[in-house]
């Protein structure tokens, strides 16, 4: 038989909540996105520019939501980052002074000091602060094919009492996709898998072609999908949907029986934030002076055990070299099986969240890299592809309604929708209905009025991020969640208040455009409903 | 009111009834009626039916408590829809609405039982691509498919019949667990049409059909009907069924499945 026998598709999904606190000189969660630069971001941009640099061929889809792409263009947290970052190589270069007598630490403090030092220098000389555009040269160069999401991961299930809602999440999104890329987005990320029956429709109207759903999404899709999930289906739309393949996500995903849960990989819960004297690390702490993870870990997993042992780098790497082998083999007999019992090429969808690689799981990227080198080099079975590419090879495709479903424990809308977060819904819908309505009485306000109008708008898609029912639910940051539903609920009905008023207060306008500053483009009138069709 | 899906089985509905709306509900009320009336939530599943201009398959109340403003719904209903109204229930059971919900429609728990004739596949052929994801386990609701390809219920999905599945309960260390199904068979006139609670039933080439049902506890009437070819004649028959149960075993909503192993791992700890 000629040509591989099936195609995986490797799915990287990349998103921050938008964390940008402009009125506080330094900001604990602020934090996130520093750390998913320096862990993620910058390792995954080495690795897929070196790829190129060899002339690897492959092709990876990813997803960058919104919220994330304002951050990473933000002027503040720019300077922001710099200053974390010369700060974090200030402690390396003390740690390399402190471990002098203590051979295997001694050693990772250079190892983190290089790092550190390495990733300045390509943040810095290299693509000059701005992290949008490599990734928007790997899309021009056919390498990555981005996808887009809704404007601030809005969980969509549970929106479906407003359409407007829905469709502002999704043409917002759009919108910042296409002044990122330059380009129009032809597939879309639905924040958790989140599917709604419906909402498909959405996403034709603004020309996406296809979305991922988890495995049941398609699987308990009527009529029932004849090749499961290795074949996208068609919605009545017309939009593909492409469904999870469970196996291959549970041997990255699972902490215990996945491979970032090995003895010889990087312990992220030992960090020197936690470990060493509470003098010599204060001033690395944040303004309150709580411990806090600085991303300098010396221990490897070891065992379950508290009895950590040092890490060694090139050990994990020789790991993460046997474990991308292990994937490949297991995804060649998943193939051969899969092409055994179907009468065409099967495809394969495995989406993970992008953090999991370098931050989570620090060996993560090397694991990717080698990944899709080994996939290269050393076998014939399956080739890496693009969901697009599997539509233009297979444009015949089954025509089914898929179920409502999402990646989050359980499948469906609990981890959304439970004791712990479910009172913010009925503010979360008043307020989208409220906008339309605003929406429908100011059609044609005075620049002033518009600029209140629009920040509403920013208002509402920042409080229905997914995050916070998120964070209530597990209850890591609870508090800083439940401040944001309240401040942005609290600057909504403040706003919605000015619009009455014969005269706005400009200055106090413009604090709040200050702090809530994404999405620059955006009109209000997405939230309208009067005058359509 | 608004009414949200949880998961196949459950709902939840948040309220806000206007002052005006509740007094001018009360001044429909007999003084003889005040002292026993409740509040109640009254659930209605309109599956293919628009309701209130034609009338719900069925409805069920649960009283409320006083301050109540919202409230998660036990439907155990899969792929049905649903709309709940709150109103004031007096002790002869009359019922006077407060508000109206949005109609939902609770998500399937298992495959569909349609199959596409252009797109036909056999159930081994089914459970073969299923086969492999639904071995792992973990958080997604494919568990009980793990359970169902364990133990080979495939005939009841060769009839081709509504069924509802049981529910997965994978519990760390000992645990035990009961649910009834019933099975509803029969056999009619091969070309006749058979609905069982209102659903249409696969009747097989010999005239015999049957249906599998999860059996929530309480009383529960389940109607059969057949309906000639011509569209004549009906018959129809309403079993009874009840199911109570005695000893301690926990109630449906007390049990949890282990902790996710999937995509929990993401925000920071």
């Amino acid at each position: 038989m000629s040509g591989p026998q099936g195609t995986l598709c490797l799915i990287l999904h990349t998103h921050l909540p938008f964390v940008h606190h402009p009125e506080h000189p330094d900001f604990l969660e602020e934090r996130w996105l520093f750390e998913a630069i320096t862990e993620t971001y910058l390792p995954l941009l080495a690795r897929f520019t070196r790829l190129c640099d060899d002339q690897v061929p492959f092709r990876i889809t990813m997803t960058f939501t919104p919220t994330l792409l304002a951050m990473l263009a933000d002027d503040l947290l720019k300077v922001r980052y710099r200053r974390h970052l010369e700060r974090l190589i200030e402690l390396t270069e003390k740690e390399i002074h402190r471990t002098r007598w203590l051979p295997p630490f001694h050693r990772l403090a250079l190892f983190y000091h290089h790092r550190l030092t390495m990733a300045r220098r390509q943040y810095l000389e290299v693509y000059r602060g701005d992290l949008i555009q490599p990734f928007r040269q790997l899309s021009e160069r056919g390498v990555i094919e981005p996808l887009a999401s809704c404007a601030t991961h809005g969980y969509l299930p549970l929106m479906e009492t407003h359409r407007p809602a829905v469709r502002a999440q999704i043409g917002v999104g759009v919108q910042a996709f296409e002044r990122a890329f330059g380009r129009r987005p032809v597939g879309f990320w639905l924040p958790e898998c989140g599917y709604h029956p419906g909402h498909d429709e959405e996403l034709k109207a603004v020309g996406i072609r296809y979305m991922l759903l988890d495995a049941h999404g398609v699987l308990f899709g009527s009529p029932r999908p004849k090749y499961g999930v290795y074949a996208p289906v068609f919605c009545p739309s017309g939009v593909a949907a492409f469904g999870r393949d469970l196996e291959s996500s549970k041997s990255v995903w699972s902490a215990e029986e996945g491979y970032p849960g090995d003895a010889d990989y990087r312990e992220f819960y030992r960090d020197i934030g936690y470990d060493l004297e509470y003098d010599y690390i204060r001033p690395y702490l944040n303004g309150d002076g709580t411990r806090l993870n600085t991303g300098i870990k010396y221990y490897r997993i070891t065992g379950k055990t508290a009895e950590k042992q040092p890490y060694d780098p090139d050990r994990a790497l020789e790991r993460a070299a046997q474990h991308a082998g292990n994937f490949m083999f297991n995804r060649e007999r998943q193939i051969e099986h899969l092409r055994s019992i179907m009468d065409r090429p099967p495809v394969i969808i495995s989406p993970y969240d992008a953090e999991l690689f370098g931050h989570w799981w620090f060996e993560g990227p090397d694991w990717l890299e080698l990944l899709i080198r080994k996939t290269h080099f050393d076998q014939k079975v399956f080739a890496l592809a693009t969901p697009t590419e599997y539509l233009e090879r297979f444009p015949m495709n089954q025509m089914l309604q898929p179920s409502l479903s999402s990646w989050g424990y359980g499948g469906y809308n609990d981890v959304w929708l439970n004791g712990a977060n479910d009172w913010c819904y009925r503010h979360l819908h008043t307020m989208a209905e409220r906008m339309t309505r605003a929406a429908n009485e100011h059609p044609e306000p005075d620049a002033l009025r518009a600029r209140v109008l629009n920040q509403m708008a920013r208002e509402v898609l920042l409080a229905q991020s997914s995050d916070w029912a998120f964070i209530l639910k597990t209850q890591t940051h609870a508090a800083y969640a439940y401040q944001r539903l309240h401040d942005h609920l609290a600057r909504f009905d403040a706003l919605a208040d000015t619009l009455r008023q014969p005269q706005i207060d400009e200055a106090w306008l413009s604090t709040v455009e200050q702090k809530d500053s994404l999405f620059p483009f955006l009109d209000y009138r997405v939230y309208a409903t009067a005058g359509r069709g | 009111m608004v009414l949200m899906v949880k998961d196949p089985l459950w709902l939840f509905a948040y309220w806000e009834v206007r002052p005006e709306t509740e007094r001018s509900v009360r001044s429909q009320l007999l003084p003889s009626e005040i002292p026993d009336l409740r509040s109640v939530l009254r659930v209605y599943d309109v599956t293919d039916v628009e309701f209130p201009t034609e009338p719900a398959h069925r409805s069920f109340d649960i009283p409320l408590s006083g301050l109540a403003t919202s409230w998660y719904i036990e439907t155990n209903a899969p792929n049905r829809s649903f709309i709940v109204e709150i109103g004031l229930l007096t002790a002869s059971g009359r019922f006077f609405m407060l508000a109206r919900s949005n109609r939902v429609t609770t998500p399937r728990a298992g495959p569909s039982e349609i199959i596409d004739e252009a797109w036909a596949t056999t159930d081994e052929l089914f459970w073969k691509l299923i086969g492999s994801s639904a071995l792992l386990g973990g958080s997604s609701p494919m568990v009980w498919a793990q359970m169902l390809s364990r133990n080979a219920v495939l005939g009841s999905w060769s009839s081709g019949a509504l069924t509802q599945t049981a529910r997965p309960a994978i519990v760390r260390g000992f645990w035990c667990r009961v649910n009834a199904d019933v099975i509803i068979y029969g056999a009619t006139d091969p070309k006749a049409r058979v609905r069982i609670q209102g659903q249409p039933v696969a009747v097989r080439k010999d005239g015999t059909f049957s249906l599998r049902v999860t059996l929530p506890e309480g009383t529960q009437t389940m109607t059969i009907e057949a309906t000639s070819s011509d569209g004549r004649q009906t018959q129809s028959m309403t079993p009874i069924v009840s199911l109570t149960a005695a000893g301690s075993l926990g109630a449906e909503p007390g049990i949890h499945p282990p902790p996710a192993a999937r995509p929990s791992i993401r925000r920071r700890p």
